[in-house]
């Protein structure tokens, strides 16, 4: 595999697995509750990853049990409808460390390729468990079977047992179980939380959760549409940095740097490279193969500096859309109000992004003293660290004026927000919070108060109805005491209570401004009892 | 009630009650009907909207009027509350009942329920405390231009009087003459009196009961040809309006005796000028012509060319200190105009430099004779009052 050789030159000194194994708690494995969290994580993103990428409506149920008698050992199993994993790959895919059809330049949920393998290495430190898996690729009328484990030293697969059998029914997808220490008891509410944020931004999927505590979960499908996944992309010459351009030359048949720069950049054409080739001083004629390391680093400064390349690409973005994002909203939180901003692609130093934001307000949300904010990154729910994440600092009623949009806490708001790109800017390794980067601060802005307005004009316009609802309850309860007074004092029928309700019907409407239908129809579901 | 017990007079106050109050409210009915939003019009009962009228010497109400208006939220419920009080009051008419305000309250309090559309139950009262029914009945007073007692409403009777005179009232002839130890109580309506004849020099109106009840048994209205009255305290409305017709219809003085403090001051001041809170009902029940008699600070003290009373002994054994509430109380009364007069500068001043006030029952302490016979007579005959 070319990804292999590429990363192999990164690790010379230390096999990749070795290298995990050593620093875990980079990949987010620094305690058993964590690991038990993150576990959770990696095979559920792997799960969407299967599915609703290749346009498949996902099906996902996550099982998490306690493993034999041991309070603090835990399996997690995760079976998904997707698209299965071809046979040869399987060992690869769960117990070679930076194995990943990922690797690519596309937004995807896993980037590291790391995900999963660490889940297998964690599980291999704490209860000695093999991976096990199960899986049929789509079109295929055989399940594999797998139990596998890592062999650290060499980063290579070791398969404990595999089998095969056909199918009885049209099941494809994949069953992976992972036996770890855990704590439970402290990542509960943290893994209901999460699975209950992706259920939000993936309400074209039914996903099911059952815990150890036996308390299961059913997140109901609610839209059938999936939203198309995204396509790969060439890199933009902005984002290119050393490694990635030596990774892009051995992978190039190109013979001259000319041919090099139109075939393995996004957005490059004849004209392009030769006008850039001369104002950064290289031959196109060079076979980049031939290149140096000195040349190798003044050519990828080049390529970051330069200005006359095209904006990077959005054709590889995914994001969630406004009606994935409206009904997600609505069936967590039954909100009384909903919108939702998508922001046009912009770029960060060649990367290119979009954000995404929906405001929910109102209905069964519980008021707080400040927004609920819920983070999303290409899909991905973040947990951790939310007060140091930009979008906090966006939406921090300190920094937002949010009654300046007839928000005041406590109030009953959800702000989402979701960032895609197919380079996201995390703050750590752990993948929990998005740094400050000014231009996606600044698109957030733009979106949380785009969105802002409409909630803005939405409460206005609830304040209006609600003041004249009252007005009008207010005149129609009196009413009826105010024409029997005058009826009496007119005396022996010369007005009636009803001629008099009438004309006052019609005073009120036109004081109202309101369709007189409404009027009647309130009038008529309106009972008012003088008790006396 | 059985209509041949009830007097013709009653009967004919009815009648023009029902009148007014048909023809305020048909207007009402005429703005409805025409489809313009019910509006009542009403003057303003606050002290910003109260007058003194210096030539009548009496407390008006001004030309401010208050748009009470069903369709603004704000004023719907008093709109409610007024249009509920007003047909109780109107049934109350038409009955010939005689209801009385705390009546007036417990009829008009009942519970209104509304369900909403969306099925939900709303519960509110029409009014939950005397104190709303009451300031609604004043804004009736007030819109009809009739006061409660010409409604038929009553009240408790509080003033008594005795004296050479026969009167009508619920068809009965009563000669005040001939009340024994007792004496009449001044009934609700005074309007429905019919004075029949009289034969009285003046009119002496008494703050305290007890002193009233002396000033009777020893005889002083047969000896100097008085109407004697006693409002027992603060007056009510029956006993001033009694008062106001002695002095307008018979053209009899009045003069009013009341303790040497502020409170006395201000009951001498509802007799004559009017109620601040309820300067509406001044025209009918203010007496202009009234006069302080006393007891006086220039009667305890002395004054330029006037004896006192009192001996220094008698002034150490009767006055009292003034607490602060009076020195306050006194402040207050310099700041309106009617007491901005030469004497009573000279009575407020005496009261602030020495602090000191006195009781009626203190002079009678002196020997009621005195009282009586010396005091009360030496004072109208020198003409001894303040205006």
């Amino acid at each position: 595999m070319p990804q292999r050789a590429a990363v192999k030159e990164t690790f010379k000194s230390m096999s990749p697995s070795r290298f995990f194994y050593e620093y875990k708690e980079l990949a987010g494995f620094s305690n058993p509750a964590r690991a038990l969290y993150q576990t959770v994580r990696e095979l559920v993103e792997n799960a969407l990853d299967a599915t609703d990428v290749h346009g498949i409506k996902p099906d996902i149920v996550v099982v998490i049990r306690r493993f034999g008698e041991a309070r603090d050992k835990y399996t997690v199993a995760v079976l998904d409808n997707g698209i299965g994993i071809d046979p040869k790959h399987v060992p690869y895919a769960f117990a070679q460390v930076l194995y990943s059809s990922k690797y690519k330049l596309r937004q995807s949920r896993g980037r590291f390729g790391l995900g999963v393998k660490m889940a297998v290495l964690y599980a291999q430190m704490t209860t000695g468990e093999p991976v096990e898996v199960y899986t049929s690729p789509l079109g295929s009328k055989r399940i594999y079977y797998f139990k596998l484990k890592i062999d650290i030293e060499k980063n290579k697969p070791i398969v404990l047992g595999k089998g095969s059998w056909s199918k009885t029914n049209d099941w494809h997808g994949t069953l992976v179980k992972i036996t770890i220490r855990g704590d439970w008891q402290r990542a509960g509410w943290r893994i209901k939380e999460y699975i209950k944020r992706t259920a939000i931004v993936t309400p074209y999927a039914r996903i099911v959760l059952i815990t150890p505590d036996g308390s299961i979960a059913i997140y109901p499908r609610v839209i059938e549409k999936v939203p198309p996944g995204p396509k790969e992309a060439k890199p933009h010459p902005h984002g290119v940095d050393i490694e990635m351009l030596k990774y892009l030359i051995k992978n190039s048949k190109a013979k001259t740097l000319r041919e090099f720069l139109i075939e393995s950049f996004q957005g490059v054409g004849r004209k392009t490279a030769d006008k850039f080739l001369k104002e950064a001083g290289f031959d196109p004629n060079l076979d980049p193969h031939k290149l140096n390391d000195k040349m190798l680093e003044k050519l990828a400064a080049k390529l970051k500096e330069y200005k006359g390349f095209r904006s990077p690409s959005a054709s590889a973005l995914s994001p969630l859309g406004e009606e994935v994002i409206e009904a997600g909203l609505k069936a967590i939180f039954s909100p009384e109000f909903v919108t939702v901003v998508t922001r046009k692609p912009k770029a960060y130093e060649g990367h290119p992004f979009i954000v995404e934001v929906g405001i929910a307000y109102g209905g069964e949300i519980p008021p707080s003293s400040e927004p609920i904010l819920l983070r999303y990154a290409n899909k991905i729910p973040l947990l951790y660290d939310e007060k140091s994440d930009v979008a906090w600092k966006v939406v921090d009623p300190n920094n937002f004026d949010w009654k300046q949009y007839l928000v005041t806490f406590p109030a009953p708001l959800v702000v989402l927000t979701h960032i895609c790109s197919t380079k996201i800017p995390y703050k750590g390794v752990g993948k929990e919070s998005i740094a400050d980067v000014s231009e996606i601060e600044h698109e957030l802005k733009n979106a949380v108060r785009e969105a802002a307005r409409k909630l803005r004009a939405y409460i206005l316009e609830k304040k209006r109805e609600q003041e004249t609802r009252r007005r009008l309850i207010t005149f129609l309860k009196y009413m009826p005491e105010i024409t029997r007074s005058l009826a009496v004092i007119a005396g022996d029928g010369k007005v009636s209570e009803e001629q008099l309700k009438e004309k006052l019907v019609e005073c009120i409407v036109r004081k109202l401004g309101v369709p007189k239908e409404h009027v009647v129809k309130m009038i008529s579901s309106y009972e008012v009892k003088i008790e006396e | 009630m059985t209509a041949e017990y009830i007097d013709i007079v009653d009967t004919q106050a009815r009648k023009k009650a029902l009148k007014v109050f048909r023809e305020k409210f048909q207007k009402l009915i005429d703005q409805i009907m025409k489809g313009k939003p019910p509006v009542l019009l009403l003057p303003k009962r606050t002290l910003q909207n109260t007058i003194y009228d210096e030539t009548r010497k009496l407390l008006l109400l001004g030309p401010e009027k208050l748009k009470r208006s069903f369709l603004d939220l704000h004023e719907a419920k008093k709109f409610m509350q007024t249009l509920l009080m007003t047909r109780i009051i109107y049934e109350a008419l038409a009955r010939d009942e005689y209801p009385t305000i705390r009546d007036l309250y417990y009829r008009g309090k009942h519970t209104i329920i509304f369900r909403d559309e969306k099925g939900k139950r709303h519960e509110e009262n029409t009014w939950d405390e005397q104190r709303e029914s009451d300031a609604v009945i004043r804004d009736i007073e007030v819109l009809t231009g009739l006061l409660r007692e010409e409604m038929l409403i009553l009240s408790k009777e509080k003033g008594k009087v005795v004296g050479n005179m026969r009167i009508r009232s619920g068809g009965d002839v009563i000669d005040l003459s001939r009340m024994g130890h007792g004496a009449y109580s001044i009934e609700s309506t005074p309007d429905l009196i019919e004075f029949l004849d009289v034969d009285a020099e003046f009119v002496l109106v008494v703050e305290k009961d007890a002193v009233f009840q002396q000033l009777h048994r020893i005889g002083f209205w047969r000896k100097y040809k008085a109407i004697l009255i006693t409002s027992a305290g603060q007056p009510d409305r029956a006993t001033r309006r009694f008062v106001r017709r002695l002095n307008e219809e018979l053209g009899l003085p009045v003069y009013i005796l009341t303790d040497a403090d502020p409170y006395g001051w201000y009951i001498y001041s509802v007799f004559k000028i009017g109620s601040i809170t309820l300067s509406y009902e001044s025209e009918r029940l203010a007496t202009p012509a009234a006069r302080f008699l006393g007891v006086s600070m220039s009667d305890i003290f002395g004054a330029k060319g006037k004896k006192p009373y009192l001996t220094e002994a008698e002034r150490r054994n009767f006055i009292i200190k003034a607490k602060d509430a009076d020195i306050k109380r006194a402040k207050e009364l310099l700041a309106y105009k009617w007491f901005q007069t030469p004497k009573w500068k000279t009575e407020i001043d005496i009261f602030l430099k020495k602090k000191a006030k006195l009781e009626i029952e203190a002079l009678a302490g002196k020997g009621l004779r005195f009282l009586a016979f010396k005091y009360i007579p030496e004072k109208i005959e020198t003409g001894d009052w303040i205006e």
